[in-house]
């Protein structure tokens, strides 16, 4: 599953340093800094991470999608060792769907109420060169393939449920083949069925496709099902990133394991609540040192003034003083 | 905990409202299609008790929800609470004795807070329509007292503050703490932490459960997540499409679920360790159908793997599988 | 520590309307009509100051219909009144006409489309049966029907609440027949903020329908009523120059639209007497163009998508 060390062909994508600024008219707010992650072609690694963690910022600006008022200040983002052109939007269209595509949020309105499903899918596939008949097959064919019957091609989005519309979102990502996927929260806003309807989906296509699959979510327990590798991300930075065995079973950063620990499972352990102190950092006020020292059971004094750099840490790689007093021995060097 | 003094009770409830019927099917004379968003619930509530309503999205839960706090009226059954039929009690100055003892807390805190109101006229709304103060020195002070209460300290830290100058967590809270200002008995919680972030959901579940403990306050908890409606509720209730499948304690309904749609809920939801063999597991297929075309005999029967030609035909009674455990399943025994 | 409260309150108030002001005065549009609004606004405020009492056919000093001069920098009319002198007092009368049409309108538009939107039902579809009624009644027809009623009912010579029974008929014609606009978009709003959650808690929270509509809708309106109100002003004062112009307006107290009928009547087209016509509509233009760019700047420092921190 994680070949890293064996593997010597350029990385699917690679991003290196990569730092986004929001620009209000007075002030200038930094969402992600230093994010620095390497994908290999049908890899699946989850951005985990609370609302301003960076998690989307960080996907979009790898899409191009940054919203106008976003500057990236820093790094790079390489597909198959060319860089991209994330920061201008019309060097970016040939990029977008057929190289990098998203699954949207809110299928609702990320869906044009007024145009017919399979239309809407046909759409980028004509952008990209396609007749309209050719278009129109293969949308009904991505449709098919997401598990919307024959039937219901022809329905305007009010008229599909929420599940159906997510896979509908799906099938659009597909459409000019992309070799990457990043699905925007695709299952937040449905329910504990369609959600696991949804993601067998998402997992079974990667399968069948080969894709390299980035899952943006906020619910760590929807990653075990579904990915390889986990990113958590928080107040902007990776804190941590490992396998998702790994991170499971003995998660290194505090926040992890909080989070982990966090998570209820019926008929293991006692009923209790395991709350986590504190608030999420918000991107104005953002704590000193490491971000999350304000929140950690195991915060020392050097957590307070020095930011911890994400260093290689066994398999993984985490951002925590605990880990940087370890022998070295542990460390295994980067390959990198 | 809870005693077994009987707080609430819904008997038989039920919310159906005819569905706009097109011209076309006037003319032709077809009959009126009928939603039944709730198809008749039997439920009771203790004082101090936590009960979970579980559901997916379109199984009436919500509706319940907002019965009881009386947003909705019922078409039918009857609602009792400490024993007063307030089924058909409607009316600003007809409620105001109920509204006294039974609050409720929204989903959207975001949306549930008039965004030109500070904190403090939120917290303060019930109490001044309620008329539970006198003068202006007591509303500050049950006002600073129920943001204590729901964790904002100090309190008049926040008096002044607007809605969007909170964080999630904190606007959550003050919802909580209007609720909480008139010392209700019952409070329903819809959906209380599914817009929260993960690491504060904990913080506010554990706030609701320190209030059940101090004011023997009971809880209606609607959620469709039945990890969380184990890790907080005493018993846990099972919607599917306007009724209630299974009922029992949140042990028994996590652990030895006895109605094929709570164990296809608790298959579906995630699992953090799946090496133990959950491979074999399908996900439930299709989706809820409309309330307006609720099927015949059992309701679950087109999705339900073990359907046979019984629940075609004859809807389940609930079956008692246990002490205080109820299924409405043919299978159940 | 309520005074505290209190004051800290005030303070933060304070602040968000400071930070609007900037914004609102921010926009180029709001600058160039808030410039305009001040100047006509001043002129109005002290008309006698400015250029003397009002000249009539008695105390006329100049010649008949002489061109700009130094003595009359807006030359004069047809029985030699100054015509700077007629349209410094003109403004005083067409912006109280407008403004005071304007308050009518948007208190019975708002008071209309709140309750028809929040209750709904029998209320809405009476209500705004009512509201397309006025919003089809042409404003001259009205004000053609009723003027010559109500100066026969009243008598020329009355006044009602300080006004000149013809000058009050104005004032209620452009009201009546502004507030459909008003109710319309009120109504509208309405409903999308009925569905709004913290309408449910405030009714769980036990508060009455008159303190929910005042209380939790009206203040969320505000946005709509100023920017539209805006406009309606612009409105009124060409409805009431239109309706001046017809003849209906008051010939003792000129207003602009008097005016514009008076040189019209007189001639003052055909002899090429631009300034008497000139005058009064530049003044009617500018102030309609100042209350449009002012309604347009406070919709768009309303509209919270303008202002999105992420």
């Amino acid at each position: 599953m994680n070949n890293r060390s064996q593997n010597t062909a350029p990385p699917l994508l690679k991003v290196d340093g990569l730092a986004v600024d929001y620009a209000t008219s007075a002030i200038s707010l930094r969402a992600i800094n230093d994010v620095s992650f390497e994908l290999r072609a049908g890899e699946a690694v989850a951005l985990v991470g609370e609302s301003g963690s960076g998690k989307t910022t960080t996907a979009m600006a790898i899409a191009g999608l940054l919203s106008p008022n976003a500057r990236v200040v820093g790094g790079e983002v390489r597909y198959r060792g060319r860089p991209l052109p994330i920061d201008d939007d019309a060097l970016m269209r040939p990029h977008r769907w057929s190289e990098t595509s998203v699954i949207f949020q809110g299928a609702m309105n990320a869906l044009n109420p007024v145009h017919r499903i399979v239309n809407q899918i046909a759409e980028p596939c004509i952008l990209h060169g396609m007749s309209r008949g050719e278009a129109l097959a293969r949308a009904t064919e991505l449709l098919a393939l997401v598990g919307i019957p024959a039937d219901r091609c022809s329905a305007y989005p009010h008229q599909l449920s929420g599940g159906m519309r997510q896979r509908v979102m799906i099938a659009m990502a597909l459409a000019c083949r992309p070799s990457i996927v990043i699905g925007d929260e695709p299952t937040t806003a449905l329910d504990v069925i369609n959600q696991a309807q949804v993601l067998k989906l998402l997992v079974d296509l990667r399968t069948r496709f080969n894709l390299a699959l980035i899952l943006i979510t906020h619910d760590l327990s929807v990653v075990a099902e579904s990915c390889d590798r986990v990113m958590i991300m928080y107040s902007g930075r990776i804190v941590e990133d490992g396998t998702v065995a790994e991170i499971f079973a003995e998660p290194k950063h505090p926040y992890t394991r909080l989070l982990i620990d966090s998570i209820p499972t019926p008929g293991e352990g006692k009923r209790m609540l395991r709350p986590i102190p504190g608030d999420p950092p918000t991107l104005v006020k953002r704590p000193s040192g490491c971000a999350f020292h304000p929140r950690c059971p195991s915060a020392m004094e050097i957590c307070t003034t020095e930011a911890p750099h994400l260093k290689q840490f066994g398999k993984g790689r985490v951002a925590c003083h605990l880990h940087d007093s370890l022998p070295a021995a542990d460390k295994v060097s980067a390959n990198a | 905990m809870p005693d077994n003094a009987e707080l609430l009770r819904l008997e038989n409830l039920q919310v159906r409202f005819p569905m706009q019927s097109s011209a076309i099917d006037s003319i032709l004379g077809r009959p009126k299609r009928v939603v039944r968003a709730v198809d008749g619930i039997d439920l009771n509530i203790a004082r101090g008790e936590i009960v979970a309503l579980v559901g997916e999205s379109g199984s009436g839960k919500t509706t319940v929800g907002r019965i009881i706090t009386k947003l909705v009226q019922p078409t039918g059954g009857r609602l009792l609470f400490d024993g007063t039929d307030m089924t058909m009690a409607h009316g600003v100055s007809g409620l105001r004795p109920y509204r006294h003892r039974v609050q409720m807390i929204f989903q959207d805190a975001y949306q549930a807070l008039n965004p030109r109101h500070t904190v403090f006229d939120a917290v303060a709304e019930p109490l001044r329509s309620l008329g539970l103060v006198e003068n202006h020195d007591q509303l500050t002070e049950r006002v600073s007292e129920s943001l204590s209460a729901a964790g904002l300290k100090p309190p008049e830290e926040f008096f002044a503050r607007f809605p969007h100058e909170l964080s999630g967590g904190q606007r959550q809270r003050v919802v909580v703490a209007g609720a909480l200002g008139v010392r209700p008995e019952l409070i329903v919680a819809d959906e209380p932490v599914s817009m929260l972030d993960v690491s504060i959901r904990a913080q506010l579940l554990q706030a609701l459960i320190d209030l059940r403990e101090k004011y023997s306050l009971a809880l209606l908890f609607i959620t469709h997540d039945l990890p969380l409606a184990w890790l907080i509720a005493d018993r846990i209730a099972v919607m599917y499409l306007g009724k209630v499948v299974e009922m029992g304690s949140a042990d028994d309904i996590t652990l030895k679920a006895s109605h094929p749609y709570t164990l296809a809920l608790r298959d579906a939801t995630p699992k953090l360790h799946n090496e133990a063999g959950r491979g074999g597991v399908q996900a439930l297929q299709g989706e809820v159908p409309s309330a307006a075309r609720v099927p015949s005999g059992c309701r679950f029967h087109p999705r339900c793997p073990l359907a046979f030609e019984r629940c075609r035909v004859e809807e389940p009674p609930a079956i008692a599988v246990g002490p205080q455990h109820t299924s409405a399943c043919w299978l159940a025994k | 520590m309520s005074k505290i409260n209190v004051l800290s309150r005030s303070r933060l108030r304070a602040r968000a309307i400071s930070g609007f002001l900037r914004h609102f005065i921010g926009h180029g549009g709001a600058q160039l009509g808030l410039v305009c609004l001040g100047f006509f606004l001043a002129v109005a405020a002290m008309p006698d100051t400015l250029v003397g009492p009002l000249e009539t056919a008695i105390t006329a000093t100049g010649d008949f219909l002489a061109p700009p001069s130094r003595l009359h920098y807006l030359g004069t009319d047809e029985v030699g009144r100054d015509v700077l002198n007629l349209v410094v007092h003109g403004a005083r009368i067409s912006l109280t006409i407008a403004l005071l049409a304007t308050v009518i309108s948007l208190v019975v538009g708002t008071t209309v489309g709140i309750t028809a939107g929040y209750f709904g039902g029998l209320a809405d579809v009476c209500l705004m049966r009512v509201t397309d009624f006025f919003f089809v009644v042409p404003s001259f027809v009205l004000a053609l029907v009723i003027t010559p009623v109500a100066l026969e009912a009243m008598g020329a010579g009355g006044e009602i609440l300080g006004f000149r029974p013809s000058l009050f008929v104005i004032i209620v014609v452009i009201g009546l027949t502004s507030w459909a606009f008003v109710a319309r978009v009120i109504r509208s709003q309405t409903l999308s903020l009925k569905e709004r959650t913290f309408i449910d808690r405030a009714r769980v929270a036990g508060s009455s329908n008159t303190s929910i509509m005042l209380r939790h809708i009206l203040p969320n309106l505000v946005p709509q009523v100023a920017a539209n109100g805006a406009l309606v002003v612009a409105n009124a004062i060409y409805i009431e120059t239109s309706l001046s112009f017809l003849g209906l307006g008051d010939p003792l107290q000129p207003s602009w639209g008097t005016l514009l009928s008076l040189a019209q009547r007189s001639g003052a087209a055909s002899v090429g007497a631009w300034w008497y016509l000139g005058a009064p509509g530049v003044c009617v233009l500018t102030v309609s163009l100042a209350f449009v760019l002012i309604g347009n700047a406070l919709d768009d420092t309303f509209n919270p998508r303008r202002r999105v921190i992420p």
